[in-house]
């Protein structure tokens, strides 16, 4: 039989190789995101062991017996206390929704802010937060019927807004008295919706695929199975591709090239324009029935108008020693060889 | 196996029903189970391509740039087979059109004629054939290969041939068998005949012409049935490429040329040749050459990328011709000569006459005459530095009785083949 082409056996032969490499790829991937899962997280995360993170709040609540629940939905707030960093990032119709649920609301420096200051240590002045007393508190200040910190934190209702979330922090959570008053605004019941918006929950409203009917977004993929069954036709070759057996070839003035370009690099004027003398003499001598060897300075003199002086300085001088020269010295040979061929 | 352009034809009808008809994961399920049924059918009821036999004939040899067929038998066992044949070859081949639709009854046999048109010299090998079977629905495809071994030898394409009419007229003018005004002149003695008037008085035989009642001359014709031994160097320097009317050719190519007029002459002029090819070692040999036997063996020559060895080249041809002969070195005149071939140039002189044809480089005659800026006349000095080189080397060959023939790739033949023929006039083989 001549026939080549692969049977099962050759077909796995040859396929284990990219299969095992995938598989050990795969694996690597799985074994580096389980080592990589905790520990990482965004600024105000109650994962989040940086600075800028808040993992020392979360404990400080689950040790004084508050559960802490992050969530990217808040579905269930009822009879607990949310706590939302990002109100901004959240539809206000739902957020104002999500605070009539909740038993309390700790708002983190949402847009209604009416002028802002720098976070530093201020003093409460307001029953709210005589506990707590001194804390590092800044950012905006708002309107409310309860007003703490220079109106940087303020109570509506259930609702309180605060305009700077450095007591929070991993960073800040020990001086002052930022820990107490963490505590007493976020450990208030004893849940903790933490909640931090995901892409998906953020736009409420619908997007360009909920507006599309179920029927283009089907077609759209059964498009997509048509291109890959395209691809696959013209992908697939009828024969392997033959390769040439080029013979080695170089070209042949390679090695002169070679050799001009380390004349120029080292600058070597003089041995070039020596080349060239010999060579203009070299060509001359048969022109003018002078014996190869011997000085034609003479013969050239007499054919053209040039002294015989000049004529064997050109000719057989040594230097320029500059680059300039050698250009000079191939013009003025070229012009005696002209004027001989001439004359 | 292999889908063709219906089955994506068919998913794109299927965009429409899932988009019309059946929005739902149903749809694409139903979708895509009557592609897979299709694509089932098509490959159970298409042509096996793995029993299908083949064998070749057509042309096992041509000359490089000239057209000639192979023809491809395709025998069916199974049954109808209905699809696409490509027969791979690689590019320098020409294959003019690879692929062809076949059309084979079950049981029955095609033949399937290729071109060719081989751009490259040498064995130009057949690749895979590869057949893809359709099935009835022309959806997917069985496809398969099979390797059927074949042949085509590209010969050299002997450009120079185109010199050969003219030659020929001076060989027979040499001979004396042409009528003209220059009388036929050659060393070797002819015959005796009457004097007429025009002779040579030089060419009075006078001791024959006192037997005689007659004015007997003698009369002389070139030497026959001399050797000539051309030996071409497939070393390092015959790979390097120089540029000619037909492109960038290896020196290689030139030279097998040149060695090829040269032979077409020296048969035409009764002379014996003997061809070698070396570059370290034999690598083609053809004593009492005729010109297809020579092309046949050159065709598959290769540079090599080793020192030419010229001891052991030199060895060989003093092995092989017992009698003065005529050597012809096709090699490339560079500084290694000086060290290799010059120091055995004793011991081959005393017994042949060495001619070397080398082929010069236009590139470095261009370089030479170049003016203007700095880099040009850098390159002017170092192109004049080897044609200095060249120059020296040719005058130390020609003090030891060495003949060369260094010229440009597309003069060369000919300058070969003149030199040949002046050294055969001169009575010098």
């Amino acid at each position: 039989m001549t026939a080549v082409s692969p049977d099962a056996r050759r077909i796995w032969t040859a396929a284990r190789g990219p299969v095992l490499i995938g598989a050990v790829i795969l694996l690597a991937a799985v074994v580096i995101a389980l080592l990589r899962g905790s520990g990482e997280g965004g600024a105000l995360d109650p994962r989040s062991f940086r600075p800028e993170g808040s993992h020392a709040v979360a404990d400080l609540l689950e040790q004084n017996g508050v559960r802490v629940e992050l969530t990217d939905n808040a579905s269930s707030v009822d009879g607990a206390t949310l706590f939302v960093p990002q109100p901004n990032l959240i539809d206000p119709e739902r957020l104002a929704d999500l605070s009539r649920r909740a038993s309390a609301t700790v708002l983190l420096a949402p847009a209604t802010g009416v002028a802002r200051l720098e976070p530093e240590t201020r003093q409460p002045g307001c029953p709210l937060a005589d506990r707590a007393g001194a804390a590092t508190m800044g950012g905006f200040v708002y309107e409310g019927e309860l007003r703490c910190y220079d109106s940087t934190l303020v109570r509506t209702g259930t609702v309180t807004t605060i305009g700077y979330g450095g007591i929070f922090t991993n960073r800040d959570i020990d001086s002052e008295g930022n820990a107490a008053l963490a505590l007493s605004l976020l450990g208030q019941h004893e849940r903790l919706v933490w909640y931090v918006p995901s892409a998906a929950d953020r736009s409420q409203q619908k997007s360009l695929t909920d507006l599309v009917p179920d029927g283009w977004k089907f077609a759209a993929l059964q498009l997509g199975i048509a291109v890959v069954l395209i691809a696959l036709w013209r992908a697939r070759r009828l024969g392997r591709v033959v390769p040439e057996p080029l013979p080695v070839v170089v070209r042949a003035a390679e090695t002169v090239e070679g050799r001009a370009r380390l004349y120029r690099r080292s600058h070597a004027a003089s041995h070039a324009a020596s080349v060239l003398r010999q060579a203009t003499r070299d060509r001359l001598a048969p022109l003018l029935g002078v014996p190869p060897g011997e000085d034609p300075s003479e013969e050239i003199a007499r054919r053209t108008s040039r002294p015989a002086a000049a004529v064997r300085s050109l000719l057989y001088d040594t230097g320029p020693v500059d680059d300039r020269g050698l250009v000079a010295l191939a013009a003025e040979l070229d012009a005696v060889e002209n004027e001989v061929r001439k004359g | 196996m292999a889908l063709t352009g219906r089955a994506g034809l068919l998913a794109l009808v299927g965009v429409l029903v899932v988009g019309l008809v059946l929005p739902s994961w149903q749809g694409i399920l139903v979708v895509f189970a009557v592609l897979l049924a299709c694509v089932a059918v098509d490959l159970s009821l298409a042509a096996g391509v793995r029993r299908l036999t083949f064998s070749r004939a057509g042309a096992i040899s041509v000359r490089t740039g000239e057209p000639c067929a192979v023809q491809l038998t395709v025998h069916n066992p199974g049954r109808r087979l209905r699809g696409v044949l490509r027969d791979g070859w690689a590019p320098s081949a020409g294959v003019v059109d690879d692929r062809v639709a076949v059309d084979v009854p079950a049981g029955g046999s095609r033949v399937l004629s290729f071109e060719l048109r081989p751009v490259r010299r040498g064995d130009r090998v057949s690749d895979r054939v590869t057949v893809r079977s359709y099935g009835p629905l022309g959806v997917a495809a069985r496809q398969g290969s099979h390797v059927v071994p074949w042949t085509v030898r590209a010969l050299p394409p002997f450009h120079s041939r185109r010199h050969l009419p003219p030659l020929l007229e001076r060989l027979r003018e040499l001979d004396g068998r042409r009528a003209s005004l220059i009388r036929g002149a050659g060393t070797e003695f002819d015959s005796l005949r009457a004097y007429v008037i025009g002779d040579d008085v030089r060419s009075i035989d006078w001791r024959a012409s006192a037997r005689s009642s007659d004015v007997v001359v003698r009369t002389w014709r070139p030497e026959r049935d001399r050797q000539v031994t051309i030996v071409v160097d497939t070393a390092r320097t015959s790979a390097a490429r120089v540029d000619g009317a037909l492109g960038g050719l290896p020196r290689l190519d030139t030279s097998m040329d040149a060695a090829l007029l040269l032979s077409a002459l020296a048969s035409q002029a009764r002379d014996q040749v003997d061809f070698l090819a070396f570059s370290h070692k034999v690598r083609a040999s053809v004593p009492r050459a005729t010109l297809p036997v020579l092309v046949q063996a050159m065709a598959p020559l290769e540079a090599e990328l080793v020192e030419f060895d010229a001891r052991a080249a030199v060895a060989e041809v003093l092995r092989r011709s017992g009698r003065r002969s005529l050597v012809v070195l096709l090699t490339s005149l560079e500084p290694s000569v000086e060290h290799g071939l010059l120091p055995l140039l004793p011991a081959l002189a005393s017994r042949h006459h060495l001619l070397i044809a080398s082929v010069a480089d236009p590139a470095v005659h261009a370089m030479a005459a170049g003016r203007g800026d700095l880099e040009a006349v850098y390159s002017a000095a170092a192109a004049e530095r080897t044609l200095a080189e060249r120059r020296r080397l040719t005058a130390l060959l020609a003090r030891h009785g060495v003949d060369v023939v260094d010229a440009l790739p597309d003069d060369l033949p000919r300058a070969l083949a003149d030199r040949y023929l002046s050294l055969k006039a001169a009575g010098k083989l």
